[in-house]
């Protein structure tokens, strides 16, 4: 330890109840950085993860193409008039046939996790009197429990059923009160093509999103190629999840090279997702920023007073031969230390803080408590982010008293 | 060679309204001389000590100490200089209050860094001993008498032997048994070390004991 840094020293120790303010300014403003942050991210983990448990990371399907080849060439020279009329973009071929081999294909990505096909299809259904428009979804129940955990938002009976009765059918739970039905009635599904179809209720599904519950139903694959008459390997929709669902954009250019069908990642499909997700980190980060900074407004206060308080012994050591920069670093070192501990004080503070979130009770999702995370690189940057405001405000009480003019302050 | 050597010093001050404190000063002390500058108040003595000193540096003319001329340097290299060759005695002995007495005594050696810590310290407690002051090693500064401050004080100006040593009335606030224990210290110093001593004084019999005394009247030197 040098001359100036044990001035700084004693500095600091002869006036503790100053320090420990000091210190705890800057502990708080880092506890709460790391607090708001860690809390944000797993608000918006909890948002994900409702997302996905309906959509997957890319979507391919069979969409009506955006580049129209035009009926007629144009008129080369400028004495033809060309007139089109009524010129429409019709799609000739319905959802996927060969929806096999392209999830084969997918399979062999590295990035790609997992894929399940899809038959969804606008059907009627009826029980007696009553009836309401569905979605039906054949799906592949063990894919489709993989990607999205369908599983645990059956509320009774049980998915894999499915595949074992070829009239089994599970309905939301808000449809199967529209209709006013329950397990193990058998209600009639009719199609577009005014195919009818009897199936028994074997379960309900509540996937926590009221709007898809009181439309949706859910049968195999293969029942519903079988309802609406088509290949063995058709699809309308392969769904695919990566295992990294922020790198979807990228995964998805990917396919878009194995397939000439629709592509589509789900930030594509959801901008107010990604920006809602993003405007929650901004708030979280200006919020904590604000209070580093108010905290950084403490030390800077504090280091003041000390200099204007110490105005006369720092004129003692200039007049001893100590030089603006000793000065200087008599004063940072101080603020530097404040900073430090307040630092580590404030990262076991905001770390103690999450995990008293952690145990607070909160339904949401899958979730019994408050949604938290424990990120490294928040409390990196809390620490980071703390040390350079302390330093900044350290510097300034330190330059004034680098410039006090001996004379003055000895003469009186 | 003369320890201070200053030629056509002049001084003004702007604040309130401009004012000019010393009037063409030249004069040259000997080394190993015990000099008292004298004047009534507002004559500008204290001034011409602080120009002496080398902390006040806005004036014109031309101070030379121990044949370096000290006109000129920049504050960084002054600092440097007042730690090698200066010590300071002030009216109101300001020590470093939340220091021990040692430690106050030890900080010039310590920033000037060209000894090792043992023997600055073993240094430090002789000087303190020979000052009477026994004892008082481990105290806080704040929590001796003003009588024992002054002598920490001059314990801290004599650290380094620096060739000259500058008082600023260093007997003003003392009572005529500490004032007496000063000069004592202040004279074998000038005479057995060889150090110059310059002291701004109000008290008559302190300077008449000196081996010579300035004086200032109205920012001119009569004496």
């Amino acid at each position: 330890m040098n001359t100036n840094q044990k001035i700084a020293k004693v500095h600091l120790t002869s006036r503790f109840r100053q320090l420990l303010v000091a210190i705890l300014s800057v502990s708080f403003g880092i506890s709460m950085y790391i607090a708001m942050n860690s809390f944000m991210a797993g608000v918006n983990n909890i948002q994900t993860e409702i997302t996905f448990t309906s959509m997957s990371h890319i979507k391919i399907y069979n969409d009506l193409s955006e580049k129209i080849a035009p009926i007629i060439p144009k008129p080369k020279d400028s004495n033809t008039v060309l007139m089109v009329n009524n010129a429409r973009n019709i799609q000739y071929t319905q959802g996927i046939k060969n929806a096999d081999a392209i999830k084969n294909e997918l399979l062999n990505l590295p990035e790609i996790n997992g894929v399940a096909l899809q038959l969804n299809e606008k059907v009627f259904i009826r029980n007696g009197v009553s009836n309401t428009s569905a979605s039906l979804s054949g799906i592949e129940t063990v894919n489709e429990n993989k990607l999205f955990e369908t599983a645990k938002y059956i509320v009774e009976g049980n998915l894999s059923e499915l595949d074992k009765r070829s009239d089994g059918i599970i309905l939301g739970v808000g449809l199967a009160q529209t209709i006013g039905v329950k397990t193990g009635n058998t209600i009639s599904v009719s199609t577009s093509e005014g195919i009818s179809k009897t199936f028994k209720i074997i379960g309900l599904l509540e996937s926590g999103s009221k709007g898809a519950d009181r439309t949706r139903a859910l049968i195999s694959i293969q029942t519903a190629r079988q309802l609406f008459s088509k290949n063995k390997s058709y699809a309308t929709d392969i769904l695919v999840n990566t295992y990294d669902y922020n790198n979807a954009s990228e995964v998805a250019e990917k396919v878009r090279k194995l397939t000439d069908y629709k592509v589509e990642s789900w930030q594509e499909g959801n901008s107010q997702l990604v920006s809602s997700s993003l405007l929650r980190d901004i708030l979280a980060i200006a919020v904590s920023l604000t209070i580093l900074i108010v905290a950084g407004f403490g030390i800077y206060n504090i280091m003041n007073m000390t200099v204007n308080e110490k105005i006369k012994e720092i004129a003692i050591l200039k007049a001893m031969g100590f030089n603006g920069k000793d000065v200087i670093e008599i004063f940072l070192t101080q603020s530097v230390a404040i900073g430090l501990i307040g630092g580590l004080v404030g990262l076991f503070l905001g770390n103690m803080i999450v995990q008293m979130l952690d145990i607070v009770p909160f339904k949401i999702a899958s979730h019994n408590t408050l949604p938290v995370v424990y990120n490294a690189k928040d409390y990196i940057l809390a620490f980071s982010f703390g040390t350079i405001i302390t330093l900044i405000a350290g510097y300034l009480p330190s330059r004034k008293a680098s410039k006090v003019d001996p004379v003055e302050i000895l003469r009186g | 060679m003369n320890a201070i050597s200053i030629q056509n010093i002049n001084k003004h001050f702007y604040d309130p309204v401009e004012f000019q404190v010393l009037k063409d000063i030249s004069f040259d002390v000997k080394k190993g001389e015990f000099v008292s500058i004298i004047g009534k108040s507002g004559s500008g003595k204290s001034t011409l000590l602080y120009l002496l000193s080398t902390m006040d540096t806005k004036y014109n003319g031309n101070i030379a100490i121990n044949g370096t001329q000290v006109t000129g340097l920049s504050q960084n290299e002054l600092a440097k200089f007042r730690n090698e060759q200066i010590g300071f005695v002030f009216q109101f002995h300001f020590l470093l209050p939340e220091f021990t007495v040692l430690d106050n005594v030890m900080l010039p050696a310590l920033k000037l860094n060209k000894r090792p810590k043992d023997e600055i310290e073993a240094e430090a407690i002789e000087s303190l001993h020979l000052l009477g002051l026994k004892g008082n090693e481990h105290k806080k500064a704040s929590k001796i008498s003003g009588g024992q401050q002054q002598r920490v004080a001059i314990a801290r100006a004599l650290i380094n032997s620096p060739s000259i040593i500058m008082g600023d009335e260093p007997t003003g606030n003392l009572d005529s048994k500490n004032t007496n224990i000063v000069f004592d210290v202040f004279k074998e110093l000038a005479k057995e070390r060889g150090q110059t001593i310059i002291a701004v004084t109000h008290d008559d019999e302190f300077a008449d004991n000196c081996d010579r005394i300035i004086e200032l009247s109205d920012g001119k030197l009569i004496r």
